[in-house]
Parts: structure tokens; C-alpha cells; sequence
């Protein structure tokens, strides 16, 4: 793929780790960038709720906002600042709490460059750790539905530190406003004891300088029996259910769609004109997910190449339950990837 | 008998953790709370207490190692057997052991390197991750805890003792109530805290020690009938409103059977039968609901009040604002209760605003607002009792700030290395159980012996509840769509 680099050195990092790089990188490059959030700058503290911007605070003193807490008050805030010139990387504890900044994203930031018939710019990166990870309703859900129907918002979601770092430099070089997705389950190096269900998310990152454009999908294994879509951790599971799959006979072709709006029709529709055949995989309920949206995109556009309906593989329409049974149902899995691809070949 | 001490999950990011030192020596005895061993996580060093009392067989793991949460790290020869939390270390692996889970065993993908760089190896060992900062962060934090130090200096003059003349107004019974509820708190906080050390309980847990005449001061202030909203660190005002032990330890282990049946979890513990709907998660969430729910009592002509519990933190958020104005407009009987423990996560309170007193806030609303001593437990208890009597004549909303710490990081994976020592010193010294105790004995015909067996006999029913909650039955993979909707 274009972005990959032909470099040999390279460093293994997590995912917090690359974020982090990421933005110091960035912070050096630029001073107009700058991060706020809530624990982002306590001197020896969290480096926010995931520890990704830990030890920042070294570096850059005065351009690392510690803020109260108030989503609608410095998300507002960086939408301003942003106007004004300056690019904020501006952060929630939980992607849950987006929805207090919710004023502030979809009316302002999204709408101030069609508002202004193109004269404002707001160079503004949000970013947002979803999943469901043993911790109840309200820090678990999967939101990317509720942003990527919004005109004039990038939204992209990361799966792996490669991504997370080119995707993150991308977003603060970009013009507009980008809301970056994080997986909790996909932070750190080991998950998998941890949590249950994590995954390994590390990447060899390169020395030399790169980055991943906004509005690629990433084609993570060839096949050309099925085309399975999903992002963040579901494309994790897409892979092992497409290893297994593998042995079986049955070869798999698994895009991460990473740019959740625009998507990148070209990847996909390239795929599907192969296979014929697409299962979607997604976190998140059924009922008005993104996954819809790309099975009513790949139909109008890929419809005659279609052998079977597009199917989905998505949680329960139900909000996120905590008990771990309850929550290891509600969260699509390997398993039930590999039975939608079965039935669907054997229609 | 032997036991064997596992890695708690202490990591944020699911990463490994180091073990960077024992505290104490083989063959050395250890107390329950002692520290065992100082780890470093993803963004910390921390002490990890011993949840048994013993002797330290062997250390199972040398300094520096890096093992991964559930690895065992110590054998404990157990002296002083109690029951429940014995039966757990013993035979029990992390909760997977009792799920019927529905989820592969290895979801572990290798290979997925997406960059078609060099074929990628398995990520190697990532031992001593921040070895390289850790003197450095270990000097910041000692910068935050000066600077949180300096903060706390405007100092303001708390009493060290409850006076006989606050207790002459009450009968004994009624002190060694508040007493019981205090304890009961603690006892049930410190049990899930070495459950959690222990491994044995799934997610995150918010805890409230230090902050228990806050919950229980309130509550006693209210009627079965009268309602409060809480937060995620929610368990002290549950068990303040009455609901069980039992109840609250089923949700925390998420049984079928729990305050919400497994659904809601240790941040939504609430039983609406008793006054208490789910704790809200989101910081300043409560706070619109406590008005909409005084405003139903007003306009159905109930006599009864909301007391809406919240930190100092979401003073901050819009929520506060709007749900205050409306209660303030309107006359609703709404007590807002701010919890004022000096932190919001590990941002200290003076950093995010500019007021001393966050009472002070009552005077944009123009309603009435107080400052109060929160870890005396009498107190809250009065300035509640005058609270609640201005709200159900139709004078509320009023606006109480309780001063209190919590003795507790923000969550169990929370070094809490930003509390400055003095300022915790201080605190702890007014410890509300402390307090209230040292006055019974002083001023009331009550021995230390009589204080001792209250404790017991919690601590006794505890272990009990444990012991149900750990052997109850989960719910089903059918639970999953059931209570969306009425
Ligand atoms: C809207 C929202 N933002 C951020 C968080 C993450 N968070 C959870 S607790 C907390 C600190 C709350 O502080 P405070 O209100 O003082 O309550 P305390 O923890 O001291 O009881 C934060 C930032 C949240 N739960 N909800
Ligand atoms: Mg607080």
C-alpha cells in the first residue's frame, strides 16, 4: 500500500505509544498545536484516561490545557481556537461523554465552513476511546454512527499503532474537523489476559516520517471467497475469524474501512466486484450503524456484482450491559463472524 | 493453608506490569494492607497491599520482572482464615473461571500488521516500558504533590474532634446507628477493594473511603420515601439509603440477582424501591434528573425530596448550571449535594476554579448555599435535617458543599501519587469514622470493645455476602435483550 514505508529501522509501540509520538511530533512541527483535556497535564499523572499523553507535559508546558470538567465548554473552546488559527487535538475520557460536546461538534464545528460559504476553516482533531470493556452503559458505547452522517466531519478509526500514528498527523495537518476513533481493548501491548478478548495492536513503526491518508481503507488480507468489512477491534476478530476460516477452504478477503466518513468506495468496490459476497462487522447495535450505511452504499453502487444480500454481523439492539456474560454476548465475535460467512456462501 | 497472590489488573491499557521491589522479605510476617510490593504500570508506580495476613512463603517473581494481571507472584501462608476471601484465592481463577462465556478463548491475532512491513515478529517483552522516565516522573509527581501542597495551604480551620455538646442533642442509639452505617461503608469498601486486588471482581471500581458521613449524614437525614441520585463512586450512598450488602456485591459480580440484575454494575448500583435510582456515570448527569424528579414531587403535591449526590468536579459541567436553575426558578425540593474531596480524578479542585467556597456557587441561582464539615457525620446530619425541612415547605432547592477526602485512589488503578502528604495527613487525622468513634467513647457510655463488635459483626456479614455473590447464578445469554424497553 502507498503509505507503507521502505524503511528497515523501526520501533515496536502500542498504541498509546504511537499516539503519543504522534502528537509530539506534531507539537514540535507546529506550536499552533496544542492538546486539551480533562488529566492531560498533571505533572507525573495519567497522561489523560489512557495514558496517552503521558509525560508530555515535559516537553511542552504551556501547550498542554489541563481543563475542568466540561466537554461542552473546551470542546466549544477548541472549535474557537481553531478558527482563530490554532489546531487543538482535544480529547474525552470515554467517547461517551461526546455527547456532552455534542453542540459544539455537530453545529459548530462541522457547519462553520459551509455556514461561512467557505471562508472559515477549523483545523480541530477530536479524539474518542469506545468499546465495551466491563465497565457498564455509559463508558462502552459505540458512537461512530452518531458522527459519521454528519456533513463536514471526518471520521476515522484506528485498529493498529501503524494507523494510529500516521491517521493522527494526517488529522492535525488536515483543514477540517476529524474525529479519530480509539478501541479501548487496543491501547497497550498484551490485552489479551488483561481483558479479556484484547488483542494485540502493536506495530512496527518506522523511524522516517509518514502519513495515512484520511480517506483509505486498508485491504488487511487478500481472498476471494467473501469480502468481511469492520474496523477497531472488529477487524481484529475479522482476521482470526478469516484465519480460520482459511482453514476450511474458505478465503477470505477483510478490509479495515478506518475512514469511517468519507469511505472509500474505491477499496471496497474493488473487493466486491471480486467477491461477490460481503459480511460487515460491527460493535455497536445493529439497527442504524455504520455497517448500514456501507451495505446501502455497496448495493447502489456494486448491486450487479452482488451473488448474496450484504449481511451484518452487529451487536443486539440493546445499550451496553455490564455483567461479563452479558457483555462477551453483546460484542460480535469471532465466532459468529465465521457462522455469517458460512451461511452466505451457502446460499 | 497456602495461598497465592496474583498480579491484580492495575494496568489502564491492558499492558504488562513490572514488579519493582518487595516490601517484604520472605519469611517476613504481613498484615491484611500491608504493602506486599511496589509495581510500575502503564503510567505509574504503585504499592499493592496483601489481602491476606501471614507469612510471605515466596516471592514467586524477581524485581524487575514483568509479568501480566492473574499471573501468581507470591505464596502467603494464611494465618487468619476468613472464609470468604480464603475460598477465593484458593480455587479460584479470575472471574472467566465461572462465566458462561460465550467468546473464544484466544482472540490473539497475530500477523495483522496491516503495513506489510517486514514480516512482524510477536511484540517482544517490553520489560522496564518507562524505565527510562521513571526517575522523571517520579520527580514530577513529587512536583504535583508540592503544588497540591501549597494549594491546600489556604487552609481552612476544620475541627479534629465532634464536641459533647453536638453530641448532647442526640440519643445513643441513634449515634451508634450513624456509627453502624459508617462502618458498614468502610468495612464493605475495603472487602471489595482486596476482591478486586484479589482478581475476583470484573471491571473498575470507584471507592469512597474517607468519605462515609457524607453518604450516611444525608441519608439519615431522609426518608425511606425520599429519593437520591448518585455518581459512580455510588456504593457509600447506596448502602446509606438502605440497600443491602448482599444486593450491591450480586451487581458488582454481576449476577442475575443483583440491585440492577447484572446489568448495571458497581457505577449504576440504585434500587428504585428504596429511594435510589441507578447512579449516574457521566460527572453532573444527576443533577438535571434531581430537578426533574423534585418537580414531579412538586406538581403531584408529594411532600417528598431529592437529595442529588455529586463531586466537586462537576461543578464544572453545564449540567450543574442548568439543572440548579431550574430547581432554583421553580422552588423545587432538591437538595444538591456537592461532595467536595479536594479532587476531580487527578485534577486538584483549585485548579479548575476560582472560588473557595463551591457553596458560593448557590448565590448565581439565589438560593440558599452552606459550606459544611463533611466527615462530621452530625453535621451533615443537621445541615441536611435544614435542608430538607426548607424543602418540604417549599423553600428549596439548597445548595450543600461537604468538605471531605477520599483516602482512596480515584479508581483502583489510580496511583494517587498527586494527594500531598500533609493534606492527606490532615484528613486522615479527621477521618469520619474516627471522629464519631473517638467522641462515642469519649462523651457516651460506649467502650472501644462495643465499637470493636460493631465492626465484626459487619465484617462477618461481609464475608457472608461474598460468599453468595461469588456462587450466584450470572444471567443468560437471553438476559441480553430483556428491559430495553417497559
Ligand atoms: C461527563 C464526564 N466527563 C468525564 C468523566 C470521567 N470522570 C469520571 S469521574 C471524574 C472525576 C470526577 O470528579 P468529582 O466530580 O469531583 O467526583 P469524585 O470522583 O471526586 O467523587 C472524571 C473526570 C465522566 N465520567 N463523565
Ligand atoms: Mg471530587
Amino acid at each position: 500500500m502507498a503509505e507503507v514505508s521502505t524503511t528497515l529501522a523501526t520501533r515496536r509501540l502500542t498504541i498509546a505509544e504511537a499516539l503519543r509520538e504522534a502528537i509530539a511530533e506534531e507539537m514540535r512541527r507546529d506550536p499552533c498545536v496544542f492538546c486539551i483535556g480533562e488529566d492531560i497535564a498533571i505533572p507525573g499523572g495519567w497522561g489523560g484516561a489512557f495514558t496517552v499523553t503521558l509525560d508530555l507535559e515535559n516537553e511542552f508546558p504551556d501547550r498542554m490545557l489541563n481543563t475542568p470538567i466540561a466537554e461542552l465548554g473546551f470542546f466549544g473552546a477548541a472549535v474557537g481556537a481553531a478558527m482563530m488559527g490554532m489546531r487543538p487535538i482535544a480529547d474525552v475520557q470515554y467517547g461517551d461523554f461526546l455527547f456532552l460536546a455534542m453542540d459544539q461538534i455537530v453545529n459548530n464545528a462541522a457547519k462553520m465552513r459551509y455556514m461561512s460559504g467557505g471562508t472559515v476553516k477549523v483545523p480541530l482533531v477530536m479524539r474518542a476511546p469506545i468499546g465495551a470493556t466491563g465497565r457498564g452503559s455509559q463508558h462502552a458505547q459505540s458512537m461512530e454512527r452518531c458522527f459519521t452522517g454528519v456533513p463536514g466531519l471526518k471520521v476515522v478509526a484506528v485498529s493498529n499503532a501503524y494507523d494510529a500514528k500516521g491517521l493522527l498527523k494526517a488529522a492535525v495537518r488536515d483543514d477540517n474537523p476529524v474525529l479519530i476513533f480509539e478501541h479501548k481493548l487496543l491501547y497497550g501491548s498484551k490485552g489479551a489476559r488483561a481483558e479479556s478478548q484484547a488483542v494485540d495492536a502493536t506495530s512496527d513503526i518506522p523511524e522516517n516520517e509518514y502519513v495515512v491518508p484520511l480517506d483509505k481503507a486498508a485491504l488487511r488480507r487478500s481472498g476471494s471467497h467473501v469480502t468481511i468489512l469492520g474496523w477497531l477491534l472488529m477487524s481484529h476478530y475479522a482476521m482470526s475469524a478469516a484465519e480460520s476460516l482459511a482453514a476450511e477452504g474458505i478465503e477470505a478477503e477483510v478490509i479495515d474501512v478506518r475512514s469511517l466518513s468519507p469511505i472509500d468506495y474505491n477499496t471496497i468496490g474493488t473487493s466486491v466486484e471480486k467477491t461477490g459476497r460481503v459480511v460487515i462487522v460491527e460493535e455497536g447495535p445493529r439497527t442504524g450503524g455504520v455497517s448500514a450505511e456501507l451495505a446501502a452504499g455497496i448495493t447502489e453502487r456494486f448491486g450487479e456484482y452482488l451473488l448474496a444480500p450484504v449481511s451484518r454481523v452487529a451487536s443486539a439492539d440493546v445499550p451496553v450491559p455490564f455483567s461479563p456474560p452479558l457483555e462477551d454476548a453483546y460484542r460480535p465475535t469471532s465466532q459468529r463472524i465465521i457462522a455469517a460467512v458460512q451461511k452466505l456462501l451457502s446460499r | 493453608m497456602e495461598i497465592e497472590v496474583k498480579m491484580p489488573d492495575l494496568s489502564t491499557t491492558g499492558g504488562e506490569l513490572t514488579v519493582l521491589k518487595w516490601l517484604i522479605a520472605v519469611g517476613g510476617s504481613v498484615k491484611r494492607g500491608d504493602v506486599l510490593f511496589e509495581v510500575e504500570t502503564d503510567k505509574a508506580t504503585m504499592d499493592v497491599e496483601s489481602a491476606h495476613a501471614g507469612v510471605l512463603k515466596k516471592q514467586l517473581v524477581e524485581p524487575n520482572a514483568t509479568v501480566l494481571p492473574g499471573d501468581a507472584i507470591a505464596i502467603i501462608e494464611v494465618s487468619q482464615v476468613r472464609p470468604a476471601m480464603a475460598a477465593v484465592a484458593a480455587s479460584v481463577p479470575p472471574v472467566e473461571a465461572n462465566r458462561q462465556t460465550t467468546s473464544q478463548p484466544s482472540e490473539s491475532v497475530s500477523g495483522v500488521n496491516p503495513n506489510t512491513l517486514a514480516a512482524s515478529s510477536p511484540a517482544p517483552p517490553r520489560a522496564g516500558m518507562f524505565a527510562e522516565n521513571r526517575a522523571k516522573r517520579a520527580e514530577n509527581a513529587t512536583t504535583t504533590r508540592s503544588q497540591n501542597e501549597q494549594r491546600a495551604a489556604a487552609p481552612r480551620m476544620l475541627p479534629a474532634e465532634i464536641s459533647h455538646d453536638q453530641l448532647a442533642a442526640y440519643n445513643p442509639s441513634f449515634l451508634l446507628e450513624l456509627y453502624t452505617r459508617m462502618v458498614r461503608i468502610r468495612e464493605f469498601e475495603e472487602g471489595v477493594k482486596y476482591l478486586f486486588l484479589q482478581g475476583s471482581m470484573p471491571g473498575t471500581i470507584h471507592q469512597c473511603q474517607g468519605q462515609e458521613a457524607t453518604a450516611v449524614g444525608v441519608c439519615a437525614a431522609l426518608r425511606d420515601d425520599d429519593f437520591i441520585t448518585s455518581t459512580f463512586r455510588g456504593h457509600g450512598h447506596a448502602l446509606a439509603k438502605g440497600l443491602s450488602m448482599d444486593e450491591i456485591l450480586l451487581e458488582l459480580y454481576g449476577a442475575a440477582s443483583g440491585c440492577c440484575k447484572g446489568k448495571g454494575g458497581s457505577m449504576h448500583v440504585g434500587n428504585y424501591d428504596k429511594g435510589m435510582i441507578p447512579a449516574i456515570a457521566i460527572v453532573g448527569g444527576g443533577i438535571p434528573l434531581a430537578a426533574g424528579m423534585a418537580l414531579a414531587f412538586k406538581m403531584q403535591k408529594r411532600d417528598q425530596v431529592v437529595a442529588c449526590f455529586f463531586g466537586d468536579g462537576a461543578t464544572s459541567e453545564g449540567a450543574f448550571h442548568e439543572g440548579l436553575t431550574l430547581a432554583a426558578i421553580w422552588d423545587l425540593p432538591a437538595i444538591f449535594v456537592c461532595e467536595n474531596n479536594l479532587y476531580g480524578a487527578s485534577t486538584r479542585v483549585n485548579q479548575v476554579t476560582r472560588l473557595n467556597d463551591l457553596a458560593d456557587h448557590a448565590n448565581s441561582y439565589g438560593i440558599t448555599g452552606r459550606t459544611v464539615f463533611g466527615n462530621d457525620v452530625l453535621a451533615v446530619y443537621e445541615a441536611t435535617k435544614n435542608a430538607v425541612d426548607q424543602c418540604r415547605s417549599g423553600r428549596g432547592p439548597v445548595l450543600l458543599e461537604l468538605l471531605t477526602y477520599r483516602r482512596t485512589g480515584h479508581s483502583r488503578r489510580d496511583a494517587c501519587n498527586y494527594q500531598a502528604d500533609v493534606e492527606k495527613q490532615a484528613w486522615f487525622d479527621r477521618d469520619p469514622i474516627r471522629l464519631l468513634g473517638d467522641a462515642l467513647t469519649k462523651h457516651c457510655d460506649v467502650d472501644a470493645t462495643q465499637l470493636k463488635e460493631i465492626r465484626d459483626e459487619i465484617v462477618a456479614q461481609f464475608e457472608v455476602a461474598v460468599e453468595r455473590a461469588r456462587s450466584a447464578p450470572l444471567p443468560s445469554e437471553d438476559d441480553l435483550i430483556t428491559d430495553v424497553f417497559a
